[in-house]
């Protein structure tokens, strides 16, 4: 039925229904009590009237009136008023500027919901980490909280320029919290950070997360291009970064990006000058509890990082507290971390693997020590001054103070366990790094790591299982997680010491690629496990052992071999530093492998030399490398992984 | 119906004492003609009953105090004892009819489908105003009484003469305490503290309601479920994705109204009783059983009096033998 009623008629006679009807009701005086039939008559219009007296006062139909004024009403309808009634009573008593709608704050920006829905998890698995205990309602900020309450005057930082107590810790993430959140900042925005290991980045950690934001991490070596990647594909609001990194000038870069990108609001510096457009992260302190209206749970997203590319772009994995901070926190007895342990990262913050050993030594309320930049002196000199007691590294960083007879030259008593991990572990750097250190403690034990970004720590050795384990293995897998190998031709699941794929499944493992379905796709099987791309045996014990990357792989004629083991043959050779074997393109035969080498100190090596030295440790000959490149310095990750995709273009 | 001439006042007040004996705190008659010439036409009470000599309007108070002290929700629930006034009003037109042969009717307390958004079949409020037992207040026109506070109303019609009673002489609002506040700060509490501020208004200088202003549509988007239905269904055909509609429908707060209209359409909820079926305290519990009961009380007081009349014996017996 059309009533006769039109969207105009509507548009006209909608103010005046309205005003007319009960819906806005005026009276003057109290003409009802006193009987005052006169005024009562007189003021009918303004106590409201019925649609029939509406229709016979402005020449309508009853019927169109009633149209109109339920349309009309419609138009100043306000969702959700009735919730207002749950804020009421109870001994609380109405006051507007305490009022806020409970909706309202869990209102998510566009862009923060496009990262929640990439956070995709098995339904069974979920069930199976929350029952098992691997998953529970735990926050970065809680842990810092517990410990801020708990053990306020512990030690939760050093840094070159102080140390903070866990109480003067949580004050300043307090502070820097408050300011972040003046700038509208809200649960679920992308905050990006390019800082070094400082205390600043440790306060923007702590500070974004407090009210439900989303850190992510730019590597200091990256620049204009891979920045602006980063910042586009995450839809970052705001970036916080240094004024300058050595001849790059970050603010300046930032702020072009800026213009360039609608989503990047805000480019914040550390430092005390800031050109015009960007803030000064010290300007952003603020005292008081922070009013946080919809503060992150466990199940919240709270990491945005990037894989490192060593194969194709980086690809953004979210990862949730559940994922991350449960692994660290299970990792705690693993490695019997403690509160009297003082933990040292070589690894910096914008990785996970440094991110990683930050939360296990936060997990057990622990201090942290800051190394803003590793350099071999620095590191040993740090390690000796704090009394590290705890280190986690690379095989480069421990390469690097073999070379230069650091350990022998600094104080390493304090170290009791040193774990290893960002790239598969040559066997005589671990060694040699042990020996080193166990003459100045002889309790002193290493370990290894195995994990990627996708997969936080997924295996580790313990701090109590085999000594000699941690020099071929990277232990069992971690609590809440699972590892298998598997056939590359048709899947099968593979015995133990057999090579083949690594996959991975557990309750530490990202669950799923942000905006990238393909590649979601391709890394996961039906029944949820990750598929590493890398090549892997398990021992008896369950042990992993990596044996190299499947895009590593040589196929020479059709016989396919690993270089891994060959490229750690050659990194034994006295002359080379640093050896990574990539594929050349031969017309022939397929595929043959070239050889970059860097070499030590005013050496030199030819290709016949290498081939010499891979003879006498008896490798056969397909596997010998058909040519060799010379080059001054290796193309690396921010955690030391040799990009071989740069070797390649190289060819 | 034949028809016995009765004292007006004497039913009037054969009247009150069954509704106080009920429960109601208020009694009052309001004047007929009165009701007449303020009613919008269609609203009268002589547009329902046609013969009506006397309108009854009957209060009964609303929550108690710790009521007054729960939360909202809390309060929604055990606050509103409208119902109640409806009972005895209802109690009351059979009253009047069976005990006097007057016809008499339930006054429903319902909207008029024809006539608009919020329009009464009848104002309750309009009777018991007339009828001195509530005056209007700057709190949406809601009516306070000096004694009883804020009450629930209810009203019976009847072709029986009783005479009338005359409004309130005075209006207890505004409260001195809320004209000091007024003055200091320009707000009556009611106008202050309501969260849809949906109350504004003056008082004049002799301390006496000057305006009162009412924005019907936002109280009652916050606290008329009924008006929320259609926007739940509205809401539901604006969402954006399957989540926000499956809200619309079933979050908490809506599903309080399905569970309401359940009620109120007889359907089943929440128990097929297979285990109370099964239960033998439920299935033994003879005194749950009001027929039984009535049986048990009726057996008791036999027995009480069989035993008194013994003692009673006993005592003559015993007399005797004195």
């Amino acid at each position: 039925m059309s009533y006769g009623v039109t969207q105009e008629m509507i548009d006209t006679f909608g103010d005046i229904v309205f005003k007319l009807s009960l819906n806005k009701q005026i009276r003057r005086g109290d003409p009802v009590r006193n009987l005052d039939f006169e005024s009562i008559a007189a003021s009918r219009s303004e106590t409201g009237l019925t649609d029939e007296e509406i229709a016979k006062k402005i020449g309508l139909l009853p019927e169109q009136v009633s149209v109109v004024r339920v349309f009309t009403e419609r138009k100043h309808h306000k969702i959700d008023q009735h919730r207002r009634l749950y804020h009421l009573g109870g001994g609380k008593r109405w006051r507007k500027d305490n009022y806020k709608n409970p909706l309202e704050r869990l209102k998510f920006r566009e862009d923060a919901m496009l990262l929640r829905e990439a956070i995709k998890f098995k339904p069974e698995l979920v069930t199976k980490y929350i029952e098992k205990g691997f998953w529970v309602d735990e926050t970065l900020n809680s842990h810092l909280k517990h410990y801020a309450v708990n053990s306020p005057e512990s030690l939760a930082i050093i840094h070159p320029d102080g140390e903070l107590t866990y109480k003067e810790l949580d004050e300043q993430v307090e502070q820097l919290t408050n300011g972040l959140l003046g700038l509208g900042l809200t649960k679920g925005d992308v905050v990006s950070v390019q800082l070094p290991n400082t205390i600043e980045f440790i306060l923007c950690y702590f500070a974004i997360t407090a009210f439900g934001g989303i850190m992510q991490t730019i590597h200091m070596s990256y620049r204009d291009t891979d920045i602006e990647f980063l910042l586009s594909h995450s839809r970052s609001r705001a970036i916080i970064c240094l004024p300058k990194f050595k001849d790059f000038p970050t603010q300046d870069v930032m702020l072009r990006l800026k213009n360039k990108l609608n989503t990047l609001e805000y480019v914040i510096s550390t430092g005390t000058e800031a050109t015009d457009g960007v803030l000064i992260l010290q300007n952003l302190k603020f005292p008081g509890t922070p009013q946080i209206e919809n503060p992150p749970v466990g199940s919240d997203p709270f990491l945005l990082l990037y894989t490192s590319g060593t194969t194709s772009n980086p690809k953004g994995v979210p990862l949730t507290y559940q994922n991350m901070i449960g692994n660290a926190r299970l990792s705690v007895p693993e490695f019997n971390m403690c509160s009297e342990d003082r933990n040292i990262s070589a690894a910096p913050f914008t990785h996970l693997y440094g991110l990683y050993n930050f939360h296990v030594a936060l997990c057990a309320g622990a201090t942290n020590i800051l190394l803003p930049v590793f350099t071999p002196d620095g590191l040993a000199e740090t390690i000796e001054r704090t009394k590290s007691t705890t280190i986690f590294l690379g095989p480069p960083h421990a390469a690097s103070m073999l070379d230069l007879n650091l350990i022998e030259k600094y104080n390493f008593s304090s170290i009791r366990f040193s774990m290893f991990s960002g790239s598969a572990c040559p066997k005589h750097i671990l060694t040699a790094y042990r020996e080193k250190i166990l003459i100045q403690n002889r309790n002193t034990r290493i370990g290894q790591l195995w994990g990627m970004t996708e997969t936080a720590g997924a295996t580790f050795c313990r701090d109590s299982g085999p000594i000699d384990l941690p020099l071929t293995s990277a232990g069992p897998a971690a609590p809440g997680n699972e590892v298998r190998v598997v056939s590359r031709d048709d899947g099968t699941v593979l015995s133990s010491n057999i090579e083949g794929e690594l996959q991975v499944r557990g309750s530490s493992v990202f669950p799923g690629y942000f905006d990238n379905p393909e590649a979601n796709k391709a890394s996961f099987t039906k029944d949820g496990w990750f598929k590493t791309g890398d090549l892997a045996m398990l021992d008896q014990d369950k042990n992993l052992i990596l044996t190299g990357r499947i895009k590593d792989i040589i196929s020479r004629g059709g016989v396919k071999f690993n270089p891994a083991d060959i490229e750690e043959l050659i990194m034994s050779h006295p002359s080379i530093n640093q050896a990574a074997i990539v594929p050349m393109p031969d017309k022939v035969l397929g595929e043959r492998a070239c050889c970059f080498v860097t070499v030590t100190q005013s050496q030199n090596i030819t290709l016949k030399e290498i081939c010499v030295f891979l003879d006498s440790k008896r490798i056969s000959k397909n596997k010998w490398p058909e040519r060799l490149k010379i080059i001054k310095e290796m193309p690396l990750t921010p955690t030391k992984k040799i990009i071989k995709n740069k070797l390649l273009e190289k060819l | 119906m034949k028809r016995e001439k009765f004292d007006p006042h004497f039913v009037k007040e054969e009247c009150e004492k069954y509704v106080k004996k009920k429960g109601g705190l208020a009694f009052g008659i309001a004047n007929l003609e009165s009701l007449e010439q303020i009613a919008p036409q269609g609203h009268n009470p002589t547009a329902m009953l046609p013969k009506v000599k006397t309108v009854i309007s009957i209060g009964v108070g609303g929550g108690t105090q710790g009521s007054w002290s729960a939360d909202a929700k809390t309060l929604a629930y055990i606050g509103d004892t409208e119902t109640m006034a409806y009972r005895i009003a209802y109690g009351l037109a059979f009253f009047i009819e069976s005990r006097f042969g007057y016809r008499a009717i339930f006054v429903p307390p319902d909207m008029d489908p024809e006539k608009g958004a919020r329009v009464p079949m009848q104002s309750l409020k309009l009777h018991a105003e007339v009828a001195g037992i509530g005056a209007r207040s700057m709190a949406g026109d809601i009516l306070l009484h000096p004694e009883f506070g804020m009450m629930y109303y209810a009203s019976v019609f009847t072709e029986l003469e009783m005479p009338p009673d005359q409004p309130m002489a005075e209006n207890p609002c505004p409260h001195p305490s809320c004209v000091t506040l007024y003055k200091r700060t320009g707000q009556t509490p009611c106008q202050k503290f309501c969260p849809v501020e949906c109350l504004s208004g003056s008082i004049d200088e002799n301390d006496q309601i000057e305006e009162m202003k009412y924005d019907s549509h936002a109280c009652a988007e916050m606290s008329q479920q009924y008006e929320a239905i259609p926007s739940v269904l509205l809401d539901t055909l604006d969402a954006k994705n399957p989540i926000e509609r499956g809200m619309a429908l079933h979050g908490p707060e809506n599903q309080v109204l399905w569970y309401k209209l359940s009620i109120g359409a007889g359907e089943l909820l929440s128990l097929c009783y297979e285990c109370m079926r099964v239960c033998p305290i439920t299935q033994t519990a003879l005194m749950a059983n009001p027929v039984a009961r009535g049986a048990g009380m009726r057996q008791k007081i036999v027995e009480a009096e069989a035993a008194a009349r013994t003692e009673h014996n006993i005592e003559h017996e015993s007399d005797k033998i004195k």
